[in-house]
């Protein structure tokens, strides 16, 4: 071993041992691309029935000479950036309101684990038949996958926020309104958190699926379209797209804002993974 | 995927009438809602149209055999999921270098893995059966896979050299060491991609279906014979909070919480 290895600090070390990972994960990426490339020949089909990357690449290049791609992209986005904050502000409101009475709480408990068990898969039919196809079956579908996995854990935050804690508030004279906002949200943020990110992940394959019925533009159409269409390396373009999406939403949405409140706080707390 | 201290309060402590109210509610309100507004019913047709299709369905026994399907699918493309990626996720996760190389083609295929290859599958398998039992695979497949190499990955190195240093090697290491330490990571992985799964399911029979729960409630759409769409949400939501219970929460009490790697 050579001396400057040995004189390193430990903080050079992890952050070597991190791009060491980083490159082995990029080797990762070009051996698929590569063994993919090389099957093609052998497999000896079709290319709309098995496109080879420099296919999908092409096909790439022209949706986005188009412009296609740009406008299916920005309008996927949009679905998802209006109806996944939509859930979750809703279920986080409802969850408190139903929360702060223990009655009504338990009484629909059931009502909603079984509207939560018709996933939203299943409602996107009767949304056809009420609202036609378009925007506001999409945006229902997306709005309910989120609501109820926040609203559950939401939920399950307030009926646990340490009892203790609101009684010494209140006899210190704190109003109902200083309750909520000082003891009963900040403890059931870990169990918020924990739902938005169970219903983001739902709600990211739900727009692929909507779309995919209901919608002209989109990632979720351009999977379709190009398979029905024969143009398959497009529906390859939308897959490889779709997975980036969701790499990008996790990367940097979801683990700032769980780093930002549940891990800071020292809270993790696994709420239901339905 | 963290692996947190599992809270689970339970909710269930109540005068069991107390849940039903909120039922009884909704159907009081689907019962009253054409006595009061007028619309056309194919919008919502009324609950006795609806009952009296479950009836027939069950008597005739169509819905046993659409369910019947279903939950076979599920159960093909289950198994074969992860009687595929388990194997295959210990033997990559046992090299660390092949682990690091494989992890972010994992968990990107993970990310894509389900409804979206439904398209592709058409092509691949055509409408109907195969179809369906390939997409539920390849969601229950890449989901298992990455969580089965994570878990191992997870096993803490002082818990090899101790197994290691007391002379466990090859199997008995396989055994007493890597399929333990891993199998809360994998039994996690398997509960929620069998939620991905199974809205796969029902999304894939949508689309590419020729019968089952999916392909009965969408085909219903185009005949706007809603009494049809409305049963099959029920019984999609009654079957799935049954699987829910029943496979899993079983299956975690038996294995996980008995050896008491999740706490409840």
């Amino acid at each position: 071993m050579n001396e400057s290895a040995v004189l390193r600090s430990p903080h050079a070390w992890a952050l070597s041992r991190k791009r060491a990972r980083a490159l082995k994960g990029a080797l990762g990426v070009l051996l698929l691309l590569f063994l993919w490339q090389a099957s093609v020949p052998m497999v000896g089909l079709e290319p709309y029935f098995y496109p080879a990357p420099v296919d999908v690449a092409r096909a790439f290049v022209d949706l986005c000479a188009k412009g296609i791609l740009p406008v299916y992209i920005a309008d996927s986005i949009g679905r998802y950036a209006v109806g996944v904050p939509l859930g979750a502000v809703l279920g986080i409101v409802a969850g408190v309101l139903i929360g702060l009475n223990r009655t009504i709480a338990e009484a629909l408990s059931p009502l909603l684990r079984f509207l939560f068990a018709i996933v939203e898969v299943a409602w996107i039919p009767i949304f056809v038949i009420w609202f036609g196809y378009g925007f506001t079956t999409i945006l229902l579908a997306l709005v309910y996958v989120v609501f109820f996995p926040v609203l559950y854990n939401t939920l399950l935050g307030v009926r646990t926020a340490p009892q203790i804690l609101v009684n010494a508030l209140r006899s210190l004279g704190a109003s109902r309104w200083q309750v909520l906002t000082l003891v009963i949200l900040p403890a059931s943020l870990p169990g918020i958190i924990t739902g938005l990110r169970v219903g983001a992940g739902f709600a990211f394959r739900g727009l692929v699926f909507a779309e995919i019925i209901a919608a002209k533009t989109g990632i979720g159409y351009l999977i379709f379209e190009g398979a029905q269409t024969q143009q398959t390396a497009r529906t390859i373009v939308g897959m490889i797209l779709m997975g980036l999406m969701w790499l990008t939403i996790d990367q940097f949405y979801l683990r700032p804002i769980e780093r930002a409140t549940v891990q800071r706080w020292g809270l993790t707390v696994e709420a239901e993974q339905r | 995927m963290r692996m947190p201290m599992k809270m689970r309060v339970n909710l269930i402590e109540r005068p069991p009438m107390l849940g039903a109210i909120p039922f009884i509610a909704v159907l009081a309100g689907w019962w009253l809602l054409p006595r009061v507004l007028d619309y056309p019913e194919y919008m919502l047709p009324p609950i006795a149209t609806v009952l009296d299709l479950a009836l027939e369905s069950i008597r005739d026994g169509s819905l046993a055999r659409q369910i019947g399907v279903s939950l076979l699918r599920l159960a093909a493309g289950f198994f074969a999921g992860i009687a595929l990626a388990v194997p295959l996720g210990l033997a990559i996760a046992l090299n660390r270098h092949v682990a690091d190389i494989f992890r972010p083609v994992l968990s990107f295929l993970q990310s894509i893995a389900g409804i979206a290859w439904v398209p592709l599958a058409i092509i691949w398998f055509g409408v109907g059966v195969g179809s369906v039992v390939f997409v539920i695979a390849n969601t229950i497949f890449f989901a298992s896979i990455y969580n089965t190499v994570t878990g191992v990955q997870a096993i803490p190195t002082a818990l090899h050299r101790a197994v290691r240093s007391h002379g466990g090697h090859g199997a008995g290491l396989l055994f007493n060491l890597i399929l333990p330490g891993a199998l809360a990571q994998i039994l996690l992985g398997m509960r929620t991609s069998l939620a991905y799964g199974w809205r796969a399911l029902v999304a894939a029979e949508m689309i590419a279906g020729t019968s089952g729960l999916g392909y009965m409630t969408m085909e219903a759409v185009q005949w706007q014979r809603t009494e049809t769409v409305i049963l099959g949400m029920i019984v999609i939501g009654a079957l799935w909070m049954l699987l829910d219970r029943l496979v899993f929460t079983a299956i975690e009490r038996r294995t996980v919480m008995r050896w008491g790697l999740l706490q409840r």
